[in-house]
């Protein structure tokens, strides 16, 4: 028996030692061709979680709420559920100090202008949250409109206050928000009363730094932060957060948007910025030519 | 008796992609959009681990591949790299199972710290010199120990819940065809 089982053996592991390695090709294949040509496989990656996570709703919504549900009633347990009433009514009133910020500041411009016309292309589309990346190293999250509702990659996403990220991978029925606390999300900003540009890049953490920036002097915590729509990517002026100083002394943005929760979130619609691209001429009387008399 | 034994062994290759793709289904819940300190364990590699030492049969290489290169393309990971990693982990820990069966728990545990320590250190490693960015590296050792301690329970629970034992000699359920 023994014997047997030895023999078997010696003819299957050189044929088991083939398949392994044809398995490892492949698998480390894709990894250099994702390493070579990103789009394409992150498209692709696109596509099968569009197949995947969608099937999945049915149960996540219910589990979800479920857990939300348990963990509500915990703190509950915990503390006075005035707290939490608190807090939400501190939201709604930061929501309101925003607006009423904004309304100043349009009011300024009316009263100065009195033909104001706003863009007419900025609407949105609101998805619901289906899932998170799934992995402590990377803050994205799933949602559940796509490229059948004419998104497209890049468009930025907002919840109701703040900036959340942007689109970066679009498939037919989902797309995936890439949040500003991602290691790799980069979003080039302007720090209001000052002007200063900088960029916000995420590390991981709740609070991104701001990178980049001319002259740190000019800011202090508390300067509200905005888009600056460098690049074309984004419509300027959209708000990021606040500027806050941790520890250390580095500056930071405490976001607008509520990280805890994102449960819907607006989708821009953006059809790129228009630039004024013309060769810098003097506007006057034409002159006649200088004839070469000389 | 084959029949039965066929069925059995379908049964188990399922109940094992159903396993993965619950874990997956309870990772992907959109419950902490905040960046988190510490990560859980890696619940997928613990669970491939255990069932290859105990029943290779029931995790063949195909469904370890396709199993974890899905985990790779839904956790945003780079595509790939960690499934070529995971899948030779576990192929040369289905060679060593015959050693290990017979020594107890705790050199097996010994083994598979030292395999999970050798595929975090060549991902590492496979990252780097292709210039990938680096996921962070307290995560990832706060992950990597996290799968260590991990390891045990999910033996437990496949020992347990899902009767995921090492084939005795009087087993007739294996694919040995005795």
């Amino acid at each position: 028996m023994a014997r047997e089982r030895t023999n078997s053996s010696e003819y299957t592991a050189p044929l088991g030692r083939l398949l392994l390695s044809i398995v490892l090709l492949l698998l480390l294949g894709l990894f250099l061709v994702w390493r070579i040509d990103s789009p394409r496989v992150e498209k692709f990656r696109a596509q099968i979680t569009d197949r995947f996570v969608p099937n999945l709703d049915w149960a996540m919504a219910p589990v979800t709420g479920a857990i939300n549900l348990l963990r509500d009633f915990q703190s509950y347990q915990r503390m006075a559920d005035q707290n939490r009433d608190l807090r939400s009514e501190l939201r709604q009133m930061q929501a309101w100090k925003e607006a009423a910020l904004q309304l100043e500041q349009e009011n300024a411009r009316l009263l100065d202008l009195n033909n104001v016309r706003l863009d007419p292309r900025l609407t949105y589309i609101t998805g619901v949250v289906l899932a998170d990346s799934g992995s402590p190293f990377r803050q994205s999250v799933l949602l559940n409109v796509g490229a059948r509702d004419g998104l497209v990659e890049g468009w930025a996403t907002m919840d109701g206050i703040g900036l959340v990220g942007r689109l970066s991978g679009v498939a037919e029925n989902t797309a995936r928000v890439l949040l500003l606390t991602d290691a790799s999300s980069r979003i080039p900003a302007v720090i209001q009363p000052s002007g200063q540009r900088a960029i916000i890049a995420g590390d991981n953490t709740r609070n991104p730094p701001i990178d980049f920036l001319e002259n740190s002097d000019q800011v202090r915590p508390g300067d509200r932060v905005v888009s600056s729509g460098d690049g074309g990517v984004f419509p300027p002026g959209l708000l990021i957060g606040e500027v806050a100083a941790d520890p250390s002394g580095r500056l930071r943005v405490r976001l607008a948007a509520d990280y805890e929760r994102l449960e819907f979130l607006r989708v821009l619609r953006h059809h790129g910025t228009s630039f004024v691209s013309d060769v810098p001429q003097i506007i006057g009387p034409v002159l006649p030519k200088s004839e070469d008399g000389e | 008796m084959k029949d039965l034994s066929l069925t059995r062994l379908w049964g188990m290759r399922l109940l094992f992609a159903l396993l993965i793709v619950t874990i997956l289904f309870f990772h992907l819940l959109p419950l902490d959009t905040l960046p988190r300190r510490w990560a859980g364990p890696n619940w997928v590699l613990a669970f491939a681990f255990a069932w290859a030492l105990r029943r290779p049969e029931f995790v063949p290489i195909w469904a370890l591949a396709i199993l974890f290169l899905l985990t790779d393309m839904l956790l945003q990971r780079p595509p790939g790299l960690w499934a070529a990693l995971a899948v030779f982990a576990c192929e040369s820990l289905k060679q060593r199972a015959r050693s290990l069966r017979d020594s107890g728990f705790a050199s097996e545990w010994f083994t598979v710290c030292a395999m999970i320590l050798g595929i975090v250190l060549a991902y590492r490693f496979a990252l780097m010199i292709t210039f990938s960015p680096l996921p962070s590296l307290g995560l990832m050792l706060f992950e990597m120990i996290a799968t260590m301690l991990a390891y045990p329970a999910a033996v437990a629970m496949s020992y347990g819940l899902m009767g995921v034992r090492k084939a005795g000699p009087g087993d007739f359920d294996t694919l040995g065809g005795r």
